[in-house]
């Protein structure tokens, strides 16, 4: 696989009904496939993982997907938003 | 000085089947925080009704009335007429250039709303010229741009003393700052921003950049908020904004 053919396997994770992933990005390097973005679950991770490995790339699949951070339970931040001052 | 009338705001959810339970737990009992709740686009993560159905579920559960505007995933399917009736059957609001005033304790809460669409910003967006395909995609940026300013005029009618704009596409490019230059005419649009700086608006909230940034000003000082659920890391935040008349 070179870095063209990475960039339609990124357009396939994007259109692909499966994940619609816009924010995945490959890199070539080495021997090495570097899949990196943010999902929001562990379930999506391995979806996209699951579409690269359809496809023969020789490379090996490095995983550098991170998970959103899941909304917590902490209170809600509030900021105060002040009334612009008149000239 | 008044007290604030009191938005929540979150967006991005992306929600489907395998991210419910996320944040009905975390909306129960909202309104002890916030008197409405603003969602800034890409409810859903492919556009189904199915998934429009799970955010449907999910955001029921938050007790102050449910505001939002779609965002480009919520196109995806082709179905964002039947998603619009199924949320709008389900109580929430959704904004299509349009706008909604709320009558809070702390006075009267105005918010336009609208998806938006790429352009860019000045001295690096989409030209008017060209080939028509060209033409339509600006012209489409262009022409959220007007609806929101319309929708704005006639909000001002209402005479509320919070104006809100709400889209999904950035109206500045402050709130990008994180993302990849090279895509940031794919974010936002700065028709949008000039509309918000001529209409009296006090708050812009938007979403779209998951790798941006939280805050920013438009031009004119608007205050900006990019709420995308990756950016603020939470279920929502809280703006609590003073209304205009003490100023």
């Amino acid at each position: 696989m070179n870095e063209q053919q990475a960039r339609d396997l990124e357009r396939e994770i994007a259109t692909d009904p499966r994940t619609n992933e816009l924010g995945i990005r490959l890199q070539v390097r080495g021997d090495n496939l570097v899949v990196s973005g943010e999902v929001a679950s562990e379930e999506r991770r391995s979806t996209v993982l699951e579409i690269i490995r359809e496809h023969d790339t020789g490379l090996d699949i490095v995983d550098y997907i991170v998970l959103s951070a899941e909304p917590g339970p902490g209170g809600p931040q509030h900021e105060q938003i002040d009334p612009p001052r008149r000239s | 000085m008044p007290d604030p009338i009191r938005v929540a705001a979150v967006g991005d959810v992306h929600l489907a089947d395998d991210l419910r339970g996320r944040y009905a737990p975390l909306l129960t009992d909202i309104s002890e925080e916030a008197d409405v709740l603003l969602v800034a686009g890409d409810l859903t993560q492919h556009g189904t009704l199915e998934e429009a159905e799970a955010f449907a579920d999910e955001f029921d559960a938050a007790d102050v009335p449910v505001l939002v505007v779609l965002g480009n995933h919520d196109y995806h399917s082709g179905a964002e007429r039947d998603i619009v009736r199924l949320l709008e059957d389900r109580g929430v609001t959704v904004l299509e250039g349009t706008s909604t005033t709320i009558d809070t304790d702390a006075g009267r809460l105005g918010v336009a709303g609208i998806k938006g669409f790429c352009l860019g910003f000045v001295g690096r967006c989409a030209a008017d010229f060209g080939e028509p395909e060209m033409k339509a995609f600006t012209g489409h940026g262009i022409e959220t741009a007007t609806l929101l300013r319309q929708a704005l005029d006639e909000l001002a009618d209402e005479e509320p003393d919070v104006t809100v704009a709400l889209s999904h596409f950035a109206p500045v490019d402050d709130t990008l700052i994180g993302e990849a230059k090279e895509i940031w005419p794919f974010l936002g649009n700065y028709r949008l921003g000039e509309a918000i700086d001529e209409t009296g608006v006090d708050l812009a909230v938007h979403g779209h950049a998951h790798a941006g940034r939280e805050k920013g000003l438009t031009p004119a000082g608007v205050p900006v908020r990019n709420v995308a659920q990756p950016v603020i890391q939470a279920a929502f935040r809280v703006y609590d904004v003073v209304p205009r008349r003490s100023a």
